[in-house]
C-alpha cells in the first residue's frame, strides 16, 4: 500500500515568503494615478519547467512569459525580455490555478442587502455575495496552500439563498478579486436540525414545499408586473426583490447550484430542478455511488466534496457490532465515488467543502487517485471544469497565451505522494511557500570553543524551522553522553537550541546560537550563554553531511498494490446488510399448489389450491388449476398464501421528517418528496408480509401533508417504490395533537387550540379552496386583471373539493369524528379514512352511512387522554355496523406482524377469519382506492402475496416469503443462508479497518447522515414520555425524539442533589 | 337472566358448552354446575357495575374434565384440580372430592396458571399523557426507599383488561433516574394495594448507565461529556452501596443510629433479600452490571437483557437470570437479523439461561395484556411450547421470588389460574374464566362495558332499519 506522507500536509506556509512582482498597475483601471507613477517592468518568464498546460496535456522543459496578470507565451525556449525577472523552475511542475467551485459562507442580512424580501426569511434570492464580499487573507491562504487560485464564494444559509460570486484568492481588492458577481443562484432543500415548532419551515419536507411555492411566485411575480405595467387599471403588485431575483432562474440564464446531502436528496434536487426547467448544478456528498446509474441519468454537473468517511469504531467486540455493515462499505467505497462518477461520464468538478480542513485537500484527491480517478482527470476537476461552469474556460483553467497568470508549481507531479507546492500565482501574485532551505542541516559538526569537555559533537536534522539535534559529549575519560537539544530551529543561516547545563558543570540550560558562514554550512561561529549568567563563545565544522531526505520514495503502483486497495464488495441496494445486488426477477408462469389460499376475494379461501402468477400480474386462483406448459411449480404443503399485507397508516422510509409543524395547514407539504428507499423497516416490515404501505404526514396539524402510497419494493429507489395509479391523498388531524395538549405548556397561542377552533379552521380552508378556485375560474375566463398566485397549498385544498385526493384523517372522539364529517357532507367531499378512529364505534353508523371508512388500531390506549374510550373491539363494531375497516401499524414494530394485528379481531369480538384477515389486506386497499391492484388474490390483480409456514392468524405461523409484482423480496430461507455472507463481509471489513491503521470515528465525531437527523414516527401521535423504557424499545425511533428522551433522562439524573 | 346477552364472546359458547356438559358429566351435582358454570362465564360480560373482587373461597372447587398445564410437571388430560380455600389442594385424574364441593366441568377447555408479566407499571400509570395519573417516577437519582405497591390504584381501568387476557400477576416498578425503587409482585385482584400485593420488594431497580454509546444518537454532546457522565453515575452507584454498606454496619453495631431512610431501605438489598433488577440491553451493561453484582455481594435480575445471548457463559456462571423486555421488538443494531428479537428466547432457552418473557413496557401498563403473545412469538422463532408457557408463569415466579405461591399449577400453591378455549399464547384464544387464590375473577373490563353498550347502538339501529 501506498504510504501517504503525513509531511506535506504540515507545511507551514509563509506568507511572508511572497514578494511583489509585476503589479497591476498595467490593468486597466479608473483609479487615479495619486503621487507618482508605478512603472516597475512587469514581465516574469518561469523557465524550465515541466508546464502541464491543460489536462493531459504537458510541455516539458517549457518556459512561461508573464506580463502584467496574464500568461503572454507558453512554449520551450522563449526568449527572456529585456527587464523582465527570470525564475528558473527547475524541472517543477506548473499547473493552471485550481478553482473550487463551491465555498460557502455566510451572509449577514441586513435592510441593505435584504432589499424587499420574501415573507419567509429561509428564502433570500436576492442576497448577493459580490455586494458583501470581503477578502479574508486567513481564508484566501488556506485555498491558495492546496493551490487553488479562485473560488465560487456562495451564501451559505437558508433554502433559496443567493447569487455567488466567483472570486480570487489572492491578496487584491474587490475590483480585481472578484472575477464575477452574480455567479449562480444557491438552494438547499432543507432546514437546520433544531428550527423551533412554530417557524415554518421546520422539516426537509416543508422546505421542498417552500422552495416550490417561491418558484411559482417568481413567475407570477414577473406575470402579475406585466399585467400592471401593459394596463395601469390593474391594481399594481407588492415589490418582491427575492422573486425579481429568481426571474434568470426562471428562464434558466443563470445556474442554480443544490446543495444535497446524500443520494436521494441528489435525485430529489433534480426533480426539483425538472420541475421548474432549472440549470442544476449539484453540489454532491459522496454517496453518488451508492445510485450511480441515476446520478449519472440526471447528466448533472457535480461539484464534489472529497472527505472521505473515517472508518466506523470496530476497536473493541461491542463497536464492532454496533458498526453497520453499511458504514463499513460506505468507508471501503467512498474513495472510489469521485473515480466511478468521471468513468460513469458525469461531469465533476472537486470542492473542499465538507473537508474538516482543508488542508486534507491534495492528499484525499491524491486518494481519489490511487482509487481509481485519472490524474488528467482529477486535473480537470480542479482547473478546466469549473472554469468553465463558470464561464471563465477561456480565462482560467489552462496555462495558456492570455490566460490568467494563475499558477501551481509543484515540486513532482501534484498527483503523487511527495509532491510539494512551492508556489502558486493568483492573478500574477506569487505566493513562495517553501523557499528551497539556504542550508542543507542533516549532519554532524565538530564544536570547538570554551565549553567544558573534550569532544563536543553536534548533529542536527530537519527541514527547519524546526529542528532535531543533540550534543554528545565526549569526557576526559572518553564516556560519551548524548544530550538532546530541545527548541532547535534555524532561522536564515542561524541555529539556535537549549540544552541541560548539567553536563557541562553548570546549573540550569544552556541558549546556544549558532551562524554558519558559507553555502554549505561547512563552518559556522557560536556562543553560549548559560542560567548562571556565564557565556562564551564557539566554532562549528562540518564533519560529516548526512544524505539527502529529497531521496524519492517511488510509489508502489503495481497492480497488486491497487487490487488490494480496491473496495472489497460490490455496491448493493440500499448498501449494507440486506441490501439486494439486482431486483429480483419477475416470474413467468408461476404455479403456487398445494396451498391453502385466503383469496381475501369471493372465492373466500381455499384448500389445497393453486394460484398461476404471469409478469406481474395474478392469472388465475383455483382448486384444480392445470399447469400451462413450461410453469414453474412451486409446492406450497402444508403453507398458507395470501395477499400482501396492507398497511394504511405507516411513517416509516421518509427522511425529510413526518411532521410539518410549524403551521396549521400545510397541505403543500409532500410526503412522496422524501421517500427513504434506505430505511431498514421496509425490509423489517416485508418480513412481516407486508407489501404496501400507505406513508403518511404527522399529525401535527389539522391539515397535514400529502401521503404516498409505496411498494416495498426494496432494493428499488423510492421513485420507483410509488405505488402508481394510487389516488391523491392528505393526512387531516384532529383532538389534541393538533390543538398542542401534549406539545408542552408554552404551546397555547397556535390557532386552534379547542376541537371548535378545529372545526372551524377546516371549514375556512375549504372556503379559501372554493373562493381560490373561483379567482382562477374567472381569471382563466376573462385574462383581465392581475392573475391570481398558484398556490400550492389550496390546489390540494381543491383537489379535495374536487375529489381528485383522498382525506386521511387522524381522530379519536367521537365528536370530533361526527364533526369532520358533517362539515365535509356540507362540502360534498367523501372522506378517504378515517385513521385510529379509537370511538369509530360510538359512531359507526354515522361513518357508514357517510361511507367513511376506519383504519384503526388493533388494541392500543390508554396513552393519553383522548383514547380513554378506545377498545379493542372496535373493529369488530364498526365492521358489524358496514364500515369497511383495517388494522394499520403506525408503528416501525407493529408494522413486522400485522397478521397478528388482524388475528385480534377474531379475539376481541369473534369477526370471522377470513374477514379479519382482510382487516390488513383487502380493506385496506379499499380505504387507499387501490382494490382494483391489490388486495386480494384475483385474476388480474397484482402478484404481491405472501407464503406462511401456517395459518397466518396464528401466532405460532412465519412469514416465509413475500412477493411483490411477482418477484420474490424476501424468503425467510435465503435470509437464514445469507447470514454466513454477512458474516464474512463484517468480518473482511472490520479487518481491512483495524489493518489500514486509519484512525477510527471516536465515539461522538460519527458521521449523521441527513436521513437519521429526522424522525420517522409521527411525535405527535402517541405523545410517549417514556425515558428507560424508550430506551429499551430500541433504537429505530426517530433520532430526535430519542435525544429529546436521553436530555430528559440526563436532566433528571442532574436533579440528584442528595447521596 | 344471564343467557340473554347475546354477544358472540364468551357465553353463547359456554351456553352450548354448559348443555353438553349437563349431558356428559356423571356427577350429582350437575344441576348445580350448570348454573355455576354459566354464573361464572357470562356475568363478567354483562356486570353494569364496576367490577367487583371475587369474594374468599369458602367451598372446595374442582374444575373437571380440562386439559391441566400444570408448567412444574406433564400436562393432564382429562384432569381435575380441586382447590380448597384458595390453595391448590390436589390435582389427577381421578381425584377423591369433599362432599361439599363445586364441580365445574371444563371439558375441552384449558388450565393454566396465570399468567405473570415482569415489566410493567401497572398501577403506577393510568394515562401516559397526562402527568397526574402518573406515580412511576420519584425525583432525584437515587431512589431505593420509594416502594410502588404503595402507590397502587386498585381501581385502574387497566387491571381488569389485563386480566381478561390471563395475566393475573405483574411485577410493577418505578422507574427513572440511577436507582427508581423498589417493586412488587402484585396478583390482579383486590380491593386495597394490600390485597394486591403478594411480594414487596420483589427487586431494587436500577438503571444501568450507557456503557458505550451503541450508535452515535445516543450521544448528545460529546464523546468525553457522554463518557464522563458515564464514569460519575458508575462512581456515584458504586458508592452508594460502599455508603449503604457502612451504614448497615454502624446500625448493627448501634440499633440507635439515626435512620436514614435512603440507606436503611439499602439493608435488605445488601442482605440478599431484595435483589437488584439492572435494566441493561447491551452486553457491557449487562457484564459490568454482573460484575458489580459480585463485587457488592447483592443478587443480580437483567432486565431488558437484548444482549443477554452474548453473556451466556457469565449469566450462568453467576446464576444471573434474565427479564426479557418484549419479543415484540425493532432490531436494535442496523446488521441484526430482522427476527433477531424474536429468536433472542430460543438462544437463551438452548444456552441453559435462566429468562423469562416480559411485555415490553411501551404506554405504561396498557399493553401488558398482550404478553401472552410474546411468548407465542418466541415459538414461532424456535423456543420450545412447554419453554414458551413457562416463560411467563413458572421461570417469572421462579426469578421473582413467588415461585412456592404461584407460577404454576401443584399442590399448595395459590389457585391462581386462568380457564381458556385454547392454548393461551394464541392471539385467537378466548379467556373464559378466572381465579386468583380461589376468588372467581370477574371478567368484566372498561372494553367489554363499552362494547356492549355501542354494541346495543348498532343493534338497535339496525332493527330501526329493519322496520323501515
Amino acid at each position: 500500500m501506498k504510504k501517504i506522507n503525513i509531511w506535506i500536509l504540515g507545511i507551514v506556509f509563509s506568507i511572508s515568503a511572497f514578494t511583489a512582482s509585476p503589479g497591476y498597475t498595467q490593468v486597466p483601471s479608473s483609479e487615479p494615478v495619486v503621487g507618482l507613477r508605478d512603472n516597475t517592468p512587469t514581465t516574469t518568464v518561469l523557465q524550465g519547467g515541466t508546464i502541464v498546460v491543460g489536462p493531459g496535456h504537458i510541455i516539458e522543459n517549457g518556459d512561461i512569459v508573464i506580463q502584467d496578470n496574464v500568461i503572454r507565451k507558453v512554449g520551450v525556449n522563449q526568449r527572456v525580455p529585456a527587464g523582465a525577472k527570470l525564475i528558473k523552475l527547475n524541472g517543477h511542475f506548473v499547473y493552471a490555478g485550481f478553482i473550487d467551485a463551491y465555498s460557502p459562507t455566510d451572509v449577514d442580512r441586513t435592510p441593505a442587502t435584504n432589499g424587499a424580501p420574501y415573507w419567509n426569511d429561509t428564502v433570500t434570492p436576492q442576497l448577493s455575495v459580490a455586494a458583501v464580499y470581503d477578502s479574508d487573507e486567513s481564508v484566501n491562504s488556506q485555498f491558495r496552500n492546496q493551490g487553488f487560485t479562485a473560488r465560487v464564494v456562495a451564501p451559505g444559509m437558508g433554502i433559496i439563498r443567493g447569487a455567488s460570486a466567483l472570486v480570487l484568492t489572492g491578496t487584491s481588492e474587490n475590483n480585481s478579486a472578484i472575477l464575477k458577481s452574480n455567479l449562480f443562484q444557491h438552494i438547499r432543500l432543507t432546514v437546520p436540525q433544531g428550527r423551533g415548532r412554530d417557524q415554518y419551515p421546520n422539516s426537509p419536507m416543508g422546505a421542498v414545499a417552500l422552495a416550490r411555492q417561491a418558484m411559482m411566485d417568481g413567475a407570477w411575480y414577473q406575470k402579475a408586473w406585466e399585467a400592471h405595467q401593459s394596463n395601469p387599471s390593474n391594481q399594481r403588485p407588492e415589490r418582491n426583490d427575492a422573486l425579481a431575483a429568481l426571474a434568470p432562474v426562471l428562464d434558466a440564464s443563470q445556474s442554480v447550484v443544490f446543495v444535497t446531502s446524500d443520494e436521494q436528496y441528489f435525485l430529489r434536487a433534480d426533480r426539483f430542478a425538472k420541475q421548474f426547467g432549472l440549470q442544476a448544478i449539484m453540489i454532491g456528498s459522496g454517496y453518488e455511488y451508492q445510485r450511480l446509474s441515476n446520478v449519472v441519468a440526471t447528466k448533472r454537473t457535480v461539484i464534489l466534496p472529497i472527505n472521505f468517511p473515517k472508518a466506523p469504531n470496530v476497536g473493541s467486540i461491542e463497536s464492532a457490532r454496533a458498526a453497520s455493515l453499511e458504514s463499513m462499505m460506505h468507508w471501503d467505497l467512498a474513495p472510489e465515488n469521485p473515480g466511478r462518477l468521471v468513468a460513469a461520464g458525469v461531469n465533476v468538478a472537486l470542492t473542499t467543502q465538507g473537508l474538516n480542513n482543508r488542508k486534507d485537500f491534495l492528499k484525499n484527491v491524491r486518494r481519489a487517485v490511487e482509487r481509481g480517478l485519472s490524474q488528467e482527470d482529477a486535473l480537470a476537476s480542479i482547473t478546466t471544469i469549473p472554469a468553465e461552469l463558470t464561464g471563465m474556460g477561456s480565462l482560467l483553467g489552462k496555462v495558456e497565451k492570455n490566460y490568467l497568470a494563475n499558477l501551481v508549481i509543484t515540486s513532482e507531479n501534484v498527483f503523487e505522494d511527495g509532491s510539494k507546492i512551492e508556489e502558486v500565482w493568483v492573478a500574477g501574485e506569487r505566493f513562495e511557500f517553501s523557499a528551497p532551505p539556504l542550508l542543507a542541516l542533516d549532519g554532524r559538526w565538530k564544536l570547538t570553543g570554551d565549553l567544558e569537555g573534550s569532544e563536543l559533537i553536534l548533529t542536527l536534522s530537519g527541514k527547519g524551522p524546526a529542528l532535531e539535534g543533540s550534543v554528545s559529549i565526549q569526557n576526559s575519560a572518553a564516556e560519551e553522553t548524548t544530550v538532546k537539544l530541545s527548541k532547535a530551529s534555524i532561522r536564515d543561516t542561524r541555529v539556535s537550541a537549549v540544552l541541560p547545563a548539567d553536563q557541562f558543570e553548570k546549573e540550569g540550560l544552556i541558549r546556544f546560537t549558532l551562524t554558519f558562514v558559507d553555502a554549505e554550512a561547512k563552518q559556522g561561529i557560536g556562543q553560549w550563554i548559560a542560567t548562571d549568567g556565564s557565556s562564551g563563545k564557539f566554532t562549528a565544522e562540518l564533519l560529516d553531511a548526512a544524505e539527502s531526505p529529497q531521496e524519492k520514495t517511488e510509489p508502489d503502483a503495481d497492480d497488486d498494490a491497487f487490487e488490494s486497495l480496491a473496495a472489497s464488495f460490490d455496491v448493493n441496494f440500499p448498501l449494507g446488510a440486506y441490501g439486494r445486488s439486482s431486483k429480483p426477477t419477475q416470474s413467468k408462469l408461476l404455479l403456487l399448489t398445494n396451498a391453502t389460499i385466503w383469496t381475501s376475494g369471493p372465492a373466500g379461501t381455499l384448500e389445497n389450491a393453486s394460484m398461476l402468477v404471469d409478469q406481474g400480474r395474478i392469472v388465475a386462483v383455483g382448486v384444480d388449476l392445470k399447469p400451462p406448459r413450461g410453469a414453474t411449480i412451486v409446492d406450497l404443503k402444508g403453507q398458507h398464501l395470501t395477499a400482501g399485507i396492507i398497511d394504511a397508516h405507516s411513517h416509516m422510509a421518509t427522511d425529510g421528517g413526518v411532521n410539518e409543524s410549524a403551521q396549521a395547514i400545510t397541505a403543500e407539504v409532500r410526503i412522496g418528496d422524501f421517500i427513504d428507499a434506505h430505511d431498514p423497516t421496509i425490509y423489517r416490515q416485508l418480513a412481516g408480509g407486508v407489501t404496501t404501505s400507505n406513508i403518511l404526514h404527522g399529525s401535527a396539524n389539522p391539515i397535514g401533508g400529502q401521503n404516498q402510497v409505496i411498494k416495498l419494493r426494496w432494493g428499488a429507489t423510492g421513485e420507483e417504490m410509488k405505488f402508481a395509479g394510487a389516488p391523491l391523498g392528505i393526512k387531516f388531524a384532529l383532538g389534541e395533537n393538533v390543538k398542542q395538549s401534549n406539545w408542552g405548556d408554552e404551546y397555547t397561542t397556535r390557532y386552534p387550540q379547542t376541537r371548535m377552533g378545529v372545526e372551524q379552521i377546516i371549514r375556512d380552508a375549504f372556503e379559501r379552496g372554493r373562493q381560490y378556485k373561483k379567482d382562477w375560474t374567472q381569471w382563466n375566463a376573462t385574462k383581465k386583471g392581475v392573475p391570481p398566485r398558484y398556490d400550492y397549498e389550496l390546489e390540494a385544498i381543491v383537489e379535495i373539493l374536487e375529489h381528485k385526493r383522498w382525506i386521511h384523517c387522524h381522530s379519536y372522539r367521537q365528536d370530533e369524528i361526527l364533526a369532520l364529517l358533517r362539515t365535509l357532507e356540507e362540502f360534498n367531499i367523501q372522506i378517504g379514512t378515517l385513521q385510529h378512529i379509537l370511538e369509530g364505534y360510538k359512531v359507526a353508523e354515522e361513518m357508514a352511512a357517510h361511507g367513511a371508512m376506519g383504519s384503526t388500531f388493533a388494541d392500543w390506549w390508554a396513552y393519553k387522554y383522548e383514547v380513554i374510550d378506545a377498545i379493542p373491539y372496535n373493529g369488530k363494531l364498526m365492521h358489524k355496523a358496514g364500515v369497511v375497516v383495517s388494522f394499520n401499524s403506525d408503528d416501525d414494530e407493529l408494522g413486522r406482524h400485522l397478521n397478528h394485528e388482524a388475528a385480534k379481531a377474531v379475539r376481541y369480538g369473534g369477526v370471522e377469519p377470513a374477514e379479519a384477515l382482510k382487516f390488513v389486506t383487502l380493506n385496506p386497499a379499499r380505504q387507499l382506492r387501490i382494490d382494483q391492484f391489490v388486495g386480494s388474490l384475483e385474476p388480474g390483480k397484482h402478484a404481491d402475496f405472501v407464503v406462511w409456514s401456517g395459518d397466518p392468524l396464528s401466532v405460532f405461523s412465519r412469514c416465509e416469503q413475500t412477493w411483490i409484482d411477482g418477484r420474490k423480496y424476501f424468503d425467510r430461507q435465503e435470509d437464514i443462508a445469507s447470514r454466513m455472507t454477512l458474516h464474512k463481509k463484517r468480518a473482511t471489513l472490520i479487518q481491512k479497518i483495524l489493518m489500514s491503521g486509519e484512525g477510527m470515528v471516536g465515539a461522538s465525531a460519527g458521521p449523521v447522515k441527513e436521513a437519521e437527523l429526522w424522525p420517522r414516527e409521527d411525535l405527535y401521535c402517541h405523545t410517549h414520555r417514556h425515558t428507560n423504557q424508550c430506551l429499551h424499545a430500541g433504537l429505530q425511533k426517530g433520532r430526535l425524539q430519542q435525544l429529546m428522551e436521553i436530555i430528559n433522562q440526563e436532566q433528571m439524573q442532574q436533579q440528584q442533589g442528595e447521596k | 337472566m344471564a343467557l340473554t346477552f347475546s354477544l358472540p364472546m364468551n357465553c353463547q359458547t359456554i351456553q352450548n358448552g354448559s348443555l353438553s356438559m349437563l349431558r356428559n358429566t356423571l356427577r350429582a351435582k350437575r344441576l348445580i354446575a350448570f348454573t355455576i358454570a354459566c354464573f361464572l362465564f357470562t356475568m363478567p360480560a354483562v356486570a353494569a357495575v364496576p367490577e367487583v373482587p371475587g369474594p374468599k373461597q369458602d367451598h372446595p372447587i374442582a374444575l373437571v374434565g380440562g386439559t391441566i398445564h400444570t408448567v412444574s410437571g406433564k400436562s393432564i388430560t382429562g384432569g381435575t384440580l380441586l382447590f380448597i380455600d384458595g390453595k391448590i389442594a390436589a390435582i389427577g385424574q381421578e381425584l377423591n372430592l369433599p362432599s361439599n364441593v363445586e364441580v365445574i366441568d371444563v371439558t375441552g377447555k384449558h388450565i393454566f396458571p396465570g399468567l405473570i408479566d415482569a415489566n410493567s407499571n401497572m398501577g403506577l400509570v393510568e394515562i401516559n399523557a397526562v402527568r397526574a395519573t402518573r406515580d412511576e417516577r420519584e425525583v432525584g437519582s437515587f431512589n431505593p426507599n420509594v416502594k410502588a405497591h404503595v402507590a397502587i390504584n386498585p381501581d385502574s381501568e387497566i387491571i381488569p383488561t389485563t386480566r381478561s387476557n390471563g395475566v393475573l400477576l405483574c411485577l410493577t416498578a418505578p422507574s427513572g433516574g440511577v436507582i427508581s425503587g423498589q417493586s412488587a409482585v402484585i396478583q390482579l385482584d383486590g380491593w386495597t394495594y394490600e390485597d394486591l400485593t403478594i411480594r414487596p420488594g420483589a427487586g431494587l431497580h436500577v438503571t444501568w448507565p450507557l456503557m458505550a454509546p451503541v450508535s452515535d444518537w445516543q450521544l448528545t454532546g460529546n464523546a468525553k461529556d457522554s463518557a464522563n457522565a458515564r464514569d460519575k453515575n458508575m462512581k456515584n452507584l458504586e458508592e452508594f452501596f460502599n455508603t449503604a454498606r457502612r451504614y448497615d454496619e454502624a446500625r448493627r453495631n448501634d440499633p440507635s443510629a439515626r435512620i436514614d431512610l435512603k440507606l436503611e431501605s439499602m439493608r435488605d438489598v445488601l442482605s440478599r433479600k431484595i435483589p437488584v433488577i439492572a435494566n441493561a440491553e447491551n452486553a457491557n451493561q449487562i457484564q459490568a452490571a454482573v460484575a458489580f453484582s459480585v463485587r457488592q455481594k447483592v443478587r443480580l435480575i437483567i432486565n431488558g437483557g437484548y444482549d443477554a445471548i452474548y453473556c451466556t457463559d457469565l449469566l450462568k456462571q453467576h446464576n444471573v437470570p434474565v427479564i426479557l423486555g418484549g419479543v415484540y421488538r425493532t432490531p436494535r443494531r442496523a446488521d441484526d437479523f430482522y427476527d433477531l428479537p424474536y429468536e433472542i428466547p430460543a438462544i437463551l432457552e438452548k444456552a441453559g439461561v435462566q429468562f423469562c418473557i416480559a411485555s415490553d413496557g411501551r404506554f405504561g401498563a396498557s399493553m401488558v395484556r398482550n404478553l401472552p403473545f410474546h411468548a407465542g412469538t418466541a415459538h414461532a422463532y424456535g423456543l420450545s411450547i412447554d419453554g414458551a408457557l413457562r416463560a411467563v408463569t413458572l421461570s417469572t415466579a421462579e426469578i421473582l421470588g413467588v415461585e412456592n405461591q404461584v407460577g404454576s399449577l401443584e399442590q399448595g400453591k395459590d389457585a391462581t389460574l386462568v380457564i381458556a378455549d385454547g392454548n393461551i399464547l394464541d392471539i385467537r384464544t378466548n379467556v373464559e374464566a378466572a381465579f386468583i387464590q380461589g376468588r372467581r375473577v370477574d371478567l368484566s373490563d372498561r372494553h367489554k362495558k363499552l362494547y356492549y353498550k355501542y354494541d346495543q347502538r348498532i343493534n338497535r339501529q339496525a332493527a330501526e332499519q329493519a322496520e323501515k
